[in-house]
């Protein structure tokens, strides 16, 4: 029996004017869109910031909802940059008395994303700044051990 | 200000023992070929975010880290022109010398003062914690060393002028 029985299939001759070098190796391209419409845009900055001036008692909240959002797989360096820094204005006004308490409230997604943040936040020293983000780094560290940091390293999903 | 060098050790050694996961990797572009893959930046997928450490805007230490070999670079502190200057000696006569230090790298990242290169090759030879330990012990002295060199440097400026001035 014969592959082709009398359908026209052998006779289709489309496929011949598909430019298979379009799908080269050399011309594989990572899309860099902006993500744009729909992509993940971060968490909100006015809700964060509005949390954390009316209940600066139960600011590990706003912890939380920050992690929660936050644009790891955007492709938008200007969204990364916001939330980066929105992340680094909510760690550095919890006290480190606090931050104990913060981290308990954590679950081991979470604690990853907030490793990542913390290096992240290393980038851009201010004052006090660092000594603050290594105490975070410490308490983070005694929870999730070395496990969380090279998933830092090696996620593609950058903070 | 001496109060953040412990956990900024600490966050620097775990860092870079979760780093030193370095395995053999042949080049993908080159038939027998075997380099640093964090050198040669052929392809984006064997490198691994790189990751900075402060302390504060002048004391830095960023590792990047790939499949099959890691540079870790550090920026010490220079407050003055001559801590610069001792510096950039001190980290001169060690760079002339590297093949003696075996994991350092000729000439540092720019930015930075002085740059090691560890490859699988060095993690297999070597213990990787003594490594990790070699480069901790390294920025703890660096900053010693400097402190120290630049009292005996006042101090001999010191006994120098006072001679000069003896005359007058």
């Amino acid at each position: 029996m014969s592959r082709n029985d009398g359908k026209k299939d052998s006779s289709a001759s489309t496929f011949r004017k598909i430019d298979v070098d379009q799908y080269s190796d050399n011309n594989f391209r990572e899309e860099d869109a902006d993500g744009g419409i729909g992509g993940p845009t971060g968490p909100d900055e006015n809700e964060i910031l509005t949390l954390l001036s009316q209940y600066p008692f139960y600011r590990f909240y706003t912890d939380i909802i920050t992690l929660q959002s936050a644009p790891l797989g955007c492709k938008n360096q200007q969204v990364k940059d916001n939330a980066r820094n929105l992340t680094l204005k909510v760690l550095l006004s919890i006290k480190s008395t606090q931050i104990d308490d913060c981290l308990a409230q954590l679950d081991r997604d979470l604690l990853d994303v907030l490793m990542k943040y913390i290096y992240r936040g290393f980038e851009i020293p201010t004052e006090g700044s660092s000594s603050h983000l290594l105490t975070w780094h410490e308490k983070v560290y005694n929870i999730s051990g070395v496990g969380s940091i090279v998933r830092a390293f090696a996620d593609s999903k950058r903070a | 200000m001496s109060g953040t060098l412990k956990p900024y050790l600490a966050a620097v050694r775990r860092t870079l023992t979760a780093a030193m996961c370095l395995e053999n990797f042949s080049s993908q572009i080159v038939e027998k070929h075997n380099k640093p893959e964090v050198e040669v930046r052929a392809s984006k997928e064997l490198l691994l975010t790189p990751i900075l450490i402060s302390r504060n805007d002048k004391e830095k230490v960023l590792i990047e880290s790939s499949i099959n070999s890691m540079r870790i670079s550090i920026a010490v502190k220079q407050a003055d022109d001559l801590e610069k200057l001792l510096c950039h000696n001190f980290t001169r006569f060690m760079t002339m010398r590297a093949e003696h230090f075996i994991i350092l790298r000729r000439k540092p990242i720019e930015g930075y003062d002085i740059s090691f290169l560890i490859t699988n090759i060095h993690v297999e030879q070597m213990y990787k914690h003594k490594i990790v330990d070699f480069v901790i012990y390294f920025m703890e002295e660096i900053d010693r060393e400097i402190s120290e060199m630049k009292l005996s440097m006042n101090a001999r400026a010191r006994i120098c002028a006072e001679e000069f001035l003896k005359r007058f």
